[in-house]
This record gives structure tokens, C-alpha cells and sequence, in this order.
């Protein structure tokens, strides 16, 4: 399998090359694409200037490199792009895949980020002239960086951001870093590590935990001790310490096939489509809702029976939970039972209560005791719980609201290979299936378990 | 559907006619008195789409969906939801299967013909020149040469087979079954519709099912609602009826609504029914209203509908292609059997979602559900529907809860009678054959029903229907009914057609045509 690709993004001011130590000290486990931003680097004639076109920008470069598993590091303002990318990837927006994980290096935030209003006005004043002085690029750098740091990454650092684009500092510190893009990133589910400069006096831990946290709530937050803003200048091998300590933890668990993933982004997809299945990527947490604990600990045991996955392993009981607190119907019920919510709690407290041992029943003896309840021979009279021939109509219920919540999530559409929501994107024609015969398929169509193409 | 431009009437004023729903029944009911210039309010109870706003995800498509609760009963109780009911501006026709055949003569007479059920109070001929105005309206596609009714013609050729109906044409072939595209009131080409726009043709997708997002499906919404308001209607989307005023006489004065949580009341001459076959039901027992013959709610009929599945040795991806593209009629009256009536075959394609949930609901569950759909993308079906009888004790009444607005929930009891059983086991017969036939490995049932009929069912005679041969209460005379709701019997063809030809020819009775 080809390694995951990491994309990295750069500070204010600074170039794919502040990354080299990084890189350097992350070994060839990842295969690492450290990007110039437009108004940057070699990019620094871009005529791209905002944080979307800037956003856009990066989209574009990770599209083209088709990359099966991939990761994202932000620097600072990098980090700002960083996570709205991951956003829209999350939601297959901007034709990307879900990336597998997000490093926000001392990374600005998706609301407006904290700087004191005299460092902005000193940090515009270094540009009043058209240029910026090497004396005043020194002082940036000095003032990002909270110890020495070696001569030659210095120089470099200094020369990039003589050579970045006025108009882009500027954009980003009359604009840019004041954009709120938090309702535009929501919750992140990526799993991401937070590293911090533990000597950042903006973006240090406080702030990251007040303004980048609650986007990423599943993040790890890492302080390097003795570092400034700028903490893979100072401190390369312990960025990439933590880099490639996420990147081993999330190898191989993204939540979709690549080439189904990149089905959904496409253009044969809906916008309303593709937003309904990628939100159900997200879990839908452990805390029981409208179940007590104990019947929810039942019902995933039940569920685990009469719907065994093959291809995923996702939390039906709990999907189901949360399905019931929204309060959604299927427009019916059997009138023989109670209205849903409370059918399935005195569903459960039937089972538990006629059958004890359920749980630790061997799947056979338990697949028994389903064959009886079908049969209408497992029930109670007692006040709130269902009789034999109820109990049979509620594992109907169970059933089919088990492979429904299971079938809807697309991971298990693709293991059945099931792209029939892939008719038509927002386009006015739409493209919709040109072969229906057996043994027929659309170019674009494959074995979406494996990937591979389809052979007759 | 757009609906800028459109006329608007005062609620203080009154209008010639409002018609509650804009289903098969109601829309047809709207465009034909609007074109002979009367002033119509369509009120329909759920939201207001474009075609593009529809979605392939299933579970999304709910919102197409009637989800407000029923409560289903008896030995055979029918799944609502989903399987049986729309909303929104269109009514079911927005989540329709489109499969379009015409009622059979001998089903109209079938208490003459085969000494069960009761007969229409119309004749098939009286009623052909309005299905033929509804094919051409609506643009049906279909065979040139329909084998069981040699002078009939399509106004559009057949849309595309697809993997099921090869197989079942294959199958039937072997048997001796005569086969043939099935009528479809989906466009199989780009075509104009008056008052809409172009309908794209077919894009082959079996979602088209769930809200057709090219308009090649003839849903009301871009076919016979913009015809009404191209004349002059006025659609009122999210407008739920709840209550019908009277006068002294016992007219009826105003149509009350709720709309965004507020209550109106729209003044009206007239009033046409069309909720559907749960819906117009549960309002008028609400109501007490138009039910001196205790008829309302009785005889609900639900389509024996038995689907029969196989896996095949090279996928058939059967999401591709309209879903239920070959027809068979040779059951019709089926030569060795034990029941009246008969059914008609169809291929089916299925989406995962609908497909599984009726799998699991028949009782297929754990390793063995899951070595089935593991080979999903290799399945096709055949599924019938048959003819249901009427019977009294099949019946929708009201339960002491109450839904949004207040009006109490429908409980409808539904068994099948020894006729059904009958029918049913046979239809399961004829469709194992046929994938026995072609090849079929895995083969597996699903004992399921369909539509929802009756419940206000015409007729000659007031002490045992609710309207008359012209669609008008026989107790409130300013009140047509005009729906699934009036079928005497159920008749084996899918209700659509039949309903939006009668709506046609109700509106031209209470015209005087
Ligand atoms: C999944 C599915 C597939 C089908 N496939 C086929 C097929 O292939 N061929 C076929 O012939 N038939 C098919 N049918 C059946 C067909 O759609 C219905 O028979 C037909 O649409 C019924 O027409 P109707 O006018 O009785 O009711 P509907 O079309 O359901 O219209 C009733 C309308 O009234 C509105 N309404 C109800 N109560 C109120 C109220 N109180 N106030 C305001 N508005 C109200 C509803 O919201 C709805 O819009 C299918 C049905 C379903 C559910």
C-alpha cells in the first residue's frame, strides 16, 4: 500500500522550507508534500490572496494528487487553512476525501485570532515601504522564536519572508486572521494533534484550548517546553515527534474506501446527498439517551446478533438511541405497541428480565432464544412489559431498524457496492446510469469493498 | 414547483372550490376546474419542492414521506411511512413507483365476473377515454404492441429494461408467460410538458423512485399542478385541514387550516377531498361528518404485493434502470385457481435500504441476512399485486391520540381474508417458477401489501357508500370525494391512473359535463 500523504502549510511569512527540519526528522514512513502558499515562496507572484482562495489553493494541490490516506500539518496561519480544508474534506466538499489526520502547529484559529493591536500596526509598518527590512524580518523571527535556533534555518526563515508578497501580509493581517470561520468548521471528528510553543504569548495553550479545542475536541494538546511560536524552527524533531506519533495511530483507519470516498465527493453527487452521508460518519457518542445504561448495554449485545456487520463495526445500539432522542418516526407503528421509545425500553426490560443471561449466552443458544421471542414464546404481562406476541412485533421492529441505521451509513453501502446515490450531481444534467444490463457497468463504477476495477 | 406569479385569493373570499391535497386525485380535480375558469385553493399539507431539491439517499428522502404516526393492526398490518404515503405538494405521485397499467374491464365487474367483491358503479368504457386523456397528458411510455390489448398505443416508446427484467423475460420465456415493457409514466426522452418545461428523459436511476430530480416521472408537481395554476390555482403548501365549517343546512361554509402554527379559514362554495386513502378518512371521522351509512373507514383495501427474490451469477447493480421495467398480465385471471381476482407480475429493482428493512421485517436476520446482502448488487426481484376484497371488519378508526394539530390518530386493522391468502400463495407460486426459470440461487419471499384504498368507497346506494357514482357525499352535497379512498374494490392495477381519471371525470360531473 502507498504511504499516506502529508501536506504541510506554512506560516505568515514563511515558506514550505520551515519544514525541512521537520521533515528531515519524519523519516520516509509518510510521503511529505510541504506546499509554498500563494503570496509565498516560490508562489509568492500568486494572485490568490483570501483564506478561501488560499483554502481552495490547497484543496486543488491534494486533488490532484489523488491521495488514498492523507494528513494535514498547519503552521500558524497555515494552521488556520489547515483545519478549514479538513472541514470541507470531512464533508467530501471541494471533491477531497476525509483526511485521516489534522497537526495544528501554534495554529491560528478558525474564529479571529488573538494578537495584541500594537503588534499588528508594528507588523503592517514593516511593510510601509514596499519591502520589508532584513532588520525587521529578523525581528519577526526573533520575536516567534523563544531560544536560538541555528544560523542557516534563521537565513532562511529571514529571506522567506523578504521574499513573501506585501499584499499577502497584509490581506492576512487586515483580513485574513479577523475571518471567523467557525460556524464553517463546526466539529472536526479528525483526530488532530494540537503542539504548542509552551513560550507562544498568543497562540499558547490557553488559546488553544479557549479557541481551537473546541473544533477538535477529540485533539491531544502538546506543549514543547522552551519554544515560541515558531516551535518547529526550534524544536524540529519534537514536532515531528508528535506528528508522526498521530500519523502511526491513524494509519488505516479511514472511515470509507478511498475510491468510494472520492465517489461521493464527485460531481455524480448532490451537495444534499453527499452532506446527509458524510454527517453520518460521525458517531453518535457513548452516552445512553433514551435508554438506561443497562438497556442500551443489552441492546448492543442484541443488535450485534441480529445484525452481525460484516465491513464496518459501527455502533448501531447507540445510533438507534440517538435516532429515538431526535424524536425522527417512520410514520407508523404496530398498534399492539406502545409508541417506539417506550416499546424498545420495555422491549429490553422483557428480554433482561425473561432471558438474564442473554449477554452471555453463546451466539447459537442466543440466536435460540431470537428463534422464541419470534415465535411469541418469550414475554411478561406484568405492568411495563410487553407480552409474547407484542415482543414478536417489536423484533420485527428491531430488525429492520437495525439494518436500516446500518445500511444508511456508507461505509456499508460501499461494502455491498451500492452506488445508486451516485445518479446525478447539481449540474442541470444530471448523468444518471447509461448501462442497466447485468454484466454492464459505467466506467467510473468498481468493486467499492476492494476498489478495484470491475471485470466481467 | 414554481409557483411565482401564481393567483392569489382573499380567505374572505369565496372561492368556487377548495381542494384538500395535491395527490393523484386532488391535482387533476385543481387543473380541470381552474381551466373552466372557476376560482380554486389547493391546501395541501406538506412543503413545496422543485425537482432538483430531491435526494437518492434514502433515508433523507423522508421528507417526502407522510410520517405523522398511524397505527397499523390486524394479522396482516400494513407499514405505513415510507412504503405508503407522500407529502408535499404532488402527494405520493413525488415518491411514486410510476408503473402505470390500466384498469383491467373485468375488475371493474368483478362481483359479476367472478361472484366476490362488489362491482364499479362505473363502467371501463366511461372511464378509458379519461385514462387515455391522462396517458397523453401525463406522457406514458410504453411497448408498441401490448400483448393483452392489441389497439392500445403509448404516446412514447418503452424506457430502458434493465438487469431484473431481462432475467424475468427470460424466465417467463421458458415458461411460456408473455412479457412486455411495462407501461411507465416516466419520460423515455426529453419532451415538452405545457406549463413546466422539458422533462429530461429517463436517466435510468432506480431513486427516481424517492422524488424524480429530472421531472422524467410524472409527478403532479410538473404536470398537472402546472397546468392548474397556469389557469389561474392557487397551491397553499404547509397548509394542514383540520376542520370543515357548516352552515344550518349543513353545507359546507369554509375550510379550516393551520399554517405555520397558525390557524385560517378559507371561505368556499365546494370542497374536494383528496387527502387519500388514510387521510380523507381520518378527517371526515374526525369530523363526524359524511357518514350516515357507517361506511367511512370501512372496507380498507391493501394490494396482496408478495415480492420474490433471487441472486444471479453476474450483478445485475439493479439501482440502474427504472425499477419495475417488464410487465406481465397473463395472471390476470389466472386458469387454475382457488380465488377471485388475479394479479399482475412486475421486475423489480430495489434500493438497499427499502429492500433490507423488508428482509429483516419477514424475519431474515443475523449470518444469514448478512450472506444475502453481501451478494446485493447480484439480486433482482418479481413482485404482484393482486386483488384485495373488500371487507367491513378491514377498517381504519381513530385512537385517543392526537397528532399535530389535534385531530386523533388513524388505526387501521387490516387481514387478509382466505381470498388473499389464496391469491397471495399463488402469485408466490408463479414467481418462484419464473426464477426457478431463469437461474435463480438464494431464492427468497417477502409477504408484504401495498397502497391504501377504500375507506369512502362509491356506490349506488347511500346506506353502503360514502359518495355516489359522481364522486359527491351523499350527505353533504357540496363535498366531493375524490381519491384512493372511493375505490370500491381494489382492481389489480396500481391505483394511480385510475385515480387521476377519475378525478378528471369527478370534476367534469360536478361541472355538468
Ligand atoms: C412507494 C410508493 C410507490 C408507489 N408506486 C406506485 C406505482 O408504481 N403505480 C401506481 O399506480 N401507484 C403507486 N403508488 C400509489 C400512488 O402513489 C397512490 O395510489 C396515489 O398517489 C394516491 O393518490 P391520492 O390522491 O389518493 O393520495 P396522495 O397522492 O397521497 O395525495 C394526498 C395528498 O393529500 C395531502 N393531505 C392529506 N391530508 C391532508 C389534510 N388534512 N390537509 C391538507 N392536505 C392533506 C397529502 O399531504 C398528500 O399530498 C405508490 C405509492 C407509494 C407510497
Amino acid at each position: 500500500m502507498a504511504r499516506p500523504t502529508l501536506f504541510l502549510l506554512h506560516a505568515l511569512g514563511l515558506s514550505a522550507r520551515s519544514w525541512d527540519g521537520v521533515i528531515d526528522a519524519i523519516g520516509d514512513g509518510l510521503d511529505v508534500v510541504a506546499l509554498d502558499l500563494p503570496g509565498y515562496g516560490d508562489n509568492a507572484a500568486s494572485p490568490l490572496l483570501t483564506v478561501r482562495e488560499t483554502a481552495e489553493w490547497v484543496a486543488a494541490r491534494i486533488r490532484e494528487r489523488e491521495p488514498d490516506e492523507w494528513l494535514i500539518a498547519g503552521h500558524s496561519m497555515g494552521g488556520k487553512i489547515a483545519t478549514i480544508v479538513t472541514a470541507w474534506a470531512e464533508r467530501a466538499e471541494h471533491g477531497l476525501i476525509p483526511p485521516t489526520g489534522l497537526v495544528l502547529v501554534d495554529a491560528s484559529t478558525p474564529g479571529p485570532e488573538p494578537m495584541a493591536e500594537e503588534r499588528r500596526a508594528l507588523m503592517e509598518q514593516w511593510w510601509a515601504s514596499g519591502t520589508i527590512s532584513a532588520e525587521d524580518a529578523a525581528a519577526y523571527i526573533h520575536a516567534n522564536t523563544a531560544g536560538p535556533i541555528p544560523g542557516a534555518v534563521r537565513e532562511t526563515a529571514i529571506a522567506d519572508v523578504q521574499r513573501s508578497s506585501r499584499v499577502a501580509w497584509l490581506e492576512w493581517l487586515r483580513r485574513g486572521s479577523l475571518e471567523d470561520w467557525s460556524d464553517e468548521v463546526g466539529v472536526l471528528r479528525t483526530p488532530t494533534a494540537i503542539v504548542v510553543g509552551a513560550e507562544d504569548p498568543d497562540l499558547g495553550a490557553v488559546n488553544q484550548e479557549r479557541l481551537n479545542l473546541p473544533h477538535v475536541p477529540n485533539a491531544v494538546v502538546h506543549e514543547v517546553d522552551g519554544a515560541g511560536h515558531d516551535s518547529l524552527l526550534q524544536y524540529p524533531g519534537e514536532v515531528a515527534r508528535f506528528v508522526t506519533g498521530l500519523a502511526a495511530r491513524v494509519e488505516g483507519t479511514a472511515a470509507l474506501p478511498p475510491a468510494f470516498a472520492r465517489l461521493i465527493a464527485s460531481d455524480r453527487v448532490s451537495a444534499r446527498t453527499r452532506r446527509v452521508m458524510m454527517r453520518r460518519l460521525d458517531g453518535p457518542g457513548d452516552a445512553p439517551r433514551v435508554f438506561s445504561p443497562a438497556q442500551r448495554a443489552l441492546l448492543t449485545v442484541l443488535v450485534a446478533r441480529v445484525l452481525p456487520q460484516r465491513g464496518t463495526d459501527l455502533d448501531i445500539a447507540g445510533r438507534i438511541d440517538a435516532e429515538f432522542a431526535a424524536g425522527h418516526g417512520d410514520g407508523w407503528r404496530f398498534a399492539e405497541l406502545p409508541p417506539d421509545a417506550e416499546a424498545w425500553r420495555q422491549g429490553l426490560d422483557t428480554l433482561a428480565e425473561q432471558v438474564p443471561d442473554f449477554a452471555a449466552l453463546t451466539g447459537a443458544a442466543q440466536e435460540a432464544v431470537l428463534d422464541r421471542v419470534w415465535d411469541g414464546g418469550i414475554g411478561s404481562d406484568a405492568d411495563g412489559r410487553l407480552t409474547g406476541s407484542q415482543m414478536r412485533l417489536w423484533l420485527k421492529d428491531v430488525q429492520a431498524e437495525a439494518v436500516r441505521m446500518w445500511l444508511s451509513h456508507p461505509a456499508a453501502q460501499a461494502w455491498i457496492r451500492y452506488d445508486g446515490f451516485a445518479d446525478g450531481g447539481d449540474g442541470p444534467r444530471k448523468q444518471g446510469f447509461s448501462t442497466t444490463h447485468a454484466g454492464e457497468w459505467e466506467p467510473w463504477q468498481r468493486d467499492w469493498r476492494t476498489g478495484k476495477e470491475l471485470q466481467a | 414547483m414554481n409557483l411565482t406569479g401564481m393567483r392569489h385569493h382573499a380567505e374572505t373570499d369565496e372561492v368556487d372550490a377548495v381542494v384538500i391535497g395535491t395527490g393523484a386525485g386532488g391535482a387533476p380535480i385543481l387543473a380541470r376546474l381552474a381551466q373552466a375558469g372557476l376560482s380554486v385553493v389547493a391546501l395541501e399539507a406538506g412543503p413545496n419542492w422543485e425537482p432538483t431539491d430531491h435526494t437518492p439517499d434514502e433515508i433523507d428522502a423522508a421528507s417526502i414521506y407522510w410520517t405523522s404516526e398511524r397505527l397499523s393492526g390486524g394479522t396482516d398490518p400494513e407499514a405505513f411511512g415510507g412504503n405508503n404515503s407522500g407529502i408535499g405538494v404532488g402527494g405520493s405521485t413525488l415518491h411514486w413507483g410510476a408503473f402505470c397499467p390500466r384498469p383491467d374491464e373485468r375488475d371493474l365487474r368483478l362481483a359479476s365476473d367472478q361472484g366476490a367483491g362488489v362491482d364499479w358503479p362505473i363502467t371501463h368504457a366511461e372511464l378509458i377515454p379519461y385514462i387515455e386523456e391522462v396517458e397523453r397528458f401525463i406522457q406514458v411510455s410504453g411497448p408498441a404492441d401490448y400483448p393483452w390489448d392489441p389497439a392500445r398505443r403509448y404516446p412514447l416508446p418503452p424506457v430502458a429494461r434493465n438487469a431484473p427484467a431481462d432475467l424475468m423475460a427470460a424466465g417467463c420465456d421458458a415458461l411460456g408467460i408473455r412479457t412486455t415493457d411495462s407501461p411507465a409514466a416516466i419520460v423515455s426522452r426529453d419532451v415538452q410538458q405545457p406549463h413546466f418545461g422539458v422533462r429530461a428523459g429517463a436517466i435510468n436511476s432506480g431513486a427516481t423512485h424517492q422524488g424524480d430530480r429530472v421531472a422524467s416521472k410524472a409527478s403532479m408537481d410538473v404536470t398537472y399542478l402546472p397546468l392548474a395554476v397556469a389557469h389561474g390555482a392557487e397551491i397553499r403548501a404547509g397548509a394542514m385541514v383540520h376542520g370543515l365549517e357548516r352552515d344550518a343546512t349543513g353545507r359546507i361554509t369554509a375550510v379550516v387550516y393551520r399554517k405555520d402554527g397558525v390557524d385560517h379559514r378559507q371561505r368556499t362554495r365546494n370542497v374536494f377531498l383528496c387527502g387519500g386513502g388514510v387521510e380523507s378518512a381520518r378527517l371526515l371521522l374526525n369530523l363526524d361528518l359524511a357518514n350516515s351509512s357507517g361506511q367511512v373507514g370501512r372496507n380498507y383495501m391493501a394490494h396482496p404485493a408478495a415480492q420474490v427474490w433471487g441472486r444471479f451469477d453476474r450483478p445485475t447493480r439493479m439501482w440502474r434502470g427504472w425499477p419495475s421495467s417488464l410487465i406481465s398480465e397473463d395472471f390476470v385471471r389466472p386458469k387454475e385457481k382457488d380465488f377471485a381476482g388475479g394479479y399482475l407480475i412486475q421486475s423489480l429493482g430495489v434500493l438497499p435500504v427499502t429492500l433490507a428493512t423488508s428482509m429483516a421485517r419477514s424475519g431474515i436476520r443475523g449470518e444469514r441476512l448478512m450472506d444475502l446482502l453481501e451478494h446485493y448488487d447480484s439480486f433482482a426481484g418479481i413482485g404482484v399485486n393482486g386483488e384485495c376484497l373488500p371487507a367491513e371488519s378491514n377498517r381504519l378508526t381513530l385512537v385517543d391520540e392526537v397528532d399535530e394539530v389535534g385531530l386523533k390518530r388513524a388505526r387501521i386493522d387490516f387481514s387478509f381474508s382466505d381470498n388473499e391468502r389464496a391469491l397471495d400463495a399463488h402469485s408466490v407460486t408463479t414467481m418462484k417458477a419464473i426464477w426457478e426459470a431463469a437461474g435463480a440461487k438464494d431464492v427468497f419471499v417477502l409477504n408484504r401489501t401495498a397502497h391504501a384504498e377504500g375507506t369512502c368507497r362509491m356506490g349506488d346506494d347511500r346506506d353502503s357508500a360514502v359518495v355516489d357514482p359522481n364522486g359527491r357525499s351523499y350527505d353533504v352535497d357540496n363535498l366531493y370525494i375524490c381519491d384512493n379512498s372511493v375505490f370500491p374494490s381494489s382492481l389489480i392495477a396500481n391505483p394511480a391512473l385510475t385515480i387521476m381519471a377519475l378525478a378528471l371525470r369527478t370534476a367534469d360531473r360536478f361541472l355538468g359535463r
